[in-house]
């Protein structure tokens, strides 16, 4: 792949609007879309903002996610709590260990990577970093499509909250993890979405135009 | 059109059917001509709403256990977390599992259906910029994944057994992701502006 050239032209620079739901390039000054009606911003508005905020409000959900219980477990009258990890290691022991694994990647891996790349992205959006924008984007595309599986979780907790109901022999009930938990996946997502991967590309702009202010004519 | 990712301008030129365009800078998917989008689309989200329905009338997996026996279904699975004190997830999951794919499947049909005749239907304009808006919070595969889970997890501790709902589910997911991945965006647009006129 060739180096990203700095000629090719942005709509940004001439004004126009790439439609967030449609798609359709309109002046920025019309400020609706006339195909489908949604209102146009050359940015994603204050999307750097939005995205750490819901951030910080994911990271401060992660702790209590991960250290309260998911569910309780009430079995012949002994009550046992179990929290996301717990239930990873439970597996663990008993060799199932494909879905030790799952339950690791979708619980435990994904939500602190996804953090973890959003805080990176947003930093080198907002030129604290400098990383290349083609790796960044892909990033950015992996945490939107990965976000999702994290829920798989919460849907364990739903789905054995319904089915096991033998009152005094088993019966489960949902902890106060599970809605952290949901927050977390629920957040991280809204963030991902509030992220407009453009400043990405917008920062490397202005470092080229910084760096090199008169642009080499050698070739076309 | 302009790049959703780095917001390069491209003169946008027909693509043959089956194929796809990709940004000159960052490489990225711009738009891709799918062949008989509209009469798929139509087809998968019709099918998805006749298997939701299936999907909702049987159970989905039965459990015995010292002689008192459990039913899962979609509903339950929300209902009984909102019982049980936990409303926000039950909300959650009735959103992710049932609200979500129903509108998804509904919006498809209601939009790409009347298409098929070169018509738009009424509001079909606001329609489609939901549907966009609805995709990410569809969730049936993860749910699916959650049954699994499930599964292993109470292993031997009763009997199970599979209803025709969970088949039709395991089918439902299928048909949704084709009927997503059936038309273009850009596509659905040029074809509803087409037909306003």
């Amino acid at each position: 792949m060739s180096q990203p050239s700095p000629q090719l032209p942005r709509a940004i620079d001439q004004g126009l609007a790439n439609c967030e739901s449609c798609g359709k390039i309109t002046p920025v000054v019309a400020c609706r879309c006339p195909r489908c009606g949604s209102t146009l911003h050359l940015r994603k508005p204050a999307s750097l903002q939005r995205t750490v905020a819901l951030l910080v409000a994911a990271c401060a959900l992660y702790l209590p996610a991960n250290l309260l219980p998911i569910m309780t477990i009430s079995e012949l009258g002994n009550v046992m709590a179990s929290t996301i990890l717990e239930g990873m290691v439970e597996f663990w022991h008993r060799q199932a260990y494909p879905i030790a694994i799952v339950i690791f990647v979708a619980s435990i891996l994904i939500p602190i990577v996804k953090i973890v790349a959003l805080v990176w992205l947003c930093a080198a959006a907002a030129g604290k970093v400098h990383p290349s924008p083609r790796i960044l984007g892909r990033i950015y595309w992996f945490t939107e499509l990965l976000g999702r599986w994290s829920m798989v979780d919460i849907f364990v907790v739903s789905i054995l909250v319904a089915l096991v109901q033998f009152g005094a022999y088993m019966t489960i009930t949902p902890g106060p993890g599970a809605l952290a938990f949901a927050g977390v996946v629920v957040l991280t997502m809204f963030a991902a979405m509030s992220f407009d991967p453009r400043l990405l590309w917008d920062r490397l702009e202005i470092m080229n135009a910084t760096e090199t202010p008169s642009p080499t004519t050698d070739h076309e | 059109m302009a790049c959703h990712f780095c917001d390069t301008l491209h003169e946008a030129s027909a693509v043959p059917e089956g194929s796809a365009a990709r940004c000159r800078r960052c490489g990225v998917l711009l738009y891709q001509n799918r062949s008989a989008s509209l009469v798929r689309v139509t087809a998968f989200s019709l099918a998805s709403l006749i298997l939701m329905g299936i999907v909702n009338m049987f159970p989905f997996l039965t459990m015995e256990a010292n002689g008192i026996k459990t039913e899962l279904s979609l509903l339950r699975a929300a209902s009984e977390l909102i019982r049980e004190g936990s409303a926000a997830i039950g909300w959650c999951v009735a959103v992710f599992t049932l609200v979500a794919p129903l509108a998804m499947a509904g919006g498809m049909l209601y939009v790409c259906g009347p298409l098929l005749h070169g018509r738009a239907a009424p509001g079909a304009r606001h329609v489609a910029r939901w549907l966009s808006r609805t995709e990410p919070w569809n969730m049936i595969e993860v749910f699916l994944l959650g049954v699994l889970v499930s599964l292993m997890k109470l292993g031997k501790m009763a009997d199970l057994c599979f209803g025709v709902g969970f088949w039709a589910f395991a089918v439902l997911m299928v048909c949704m992701a084709a009927a997503v991945a059936g038309i273009d965006r850009n596509e659905l647009w040029d074809r509803l502006e087409v037909a306003a006129e």
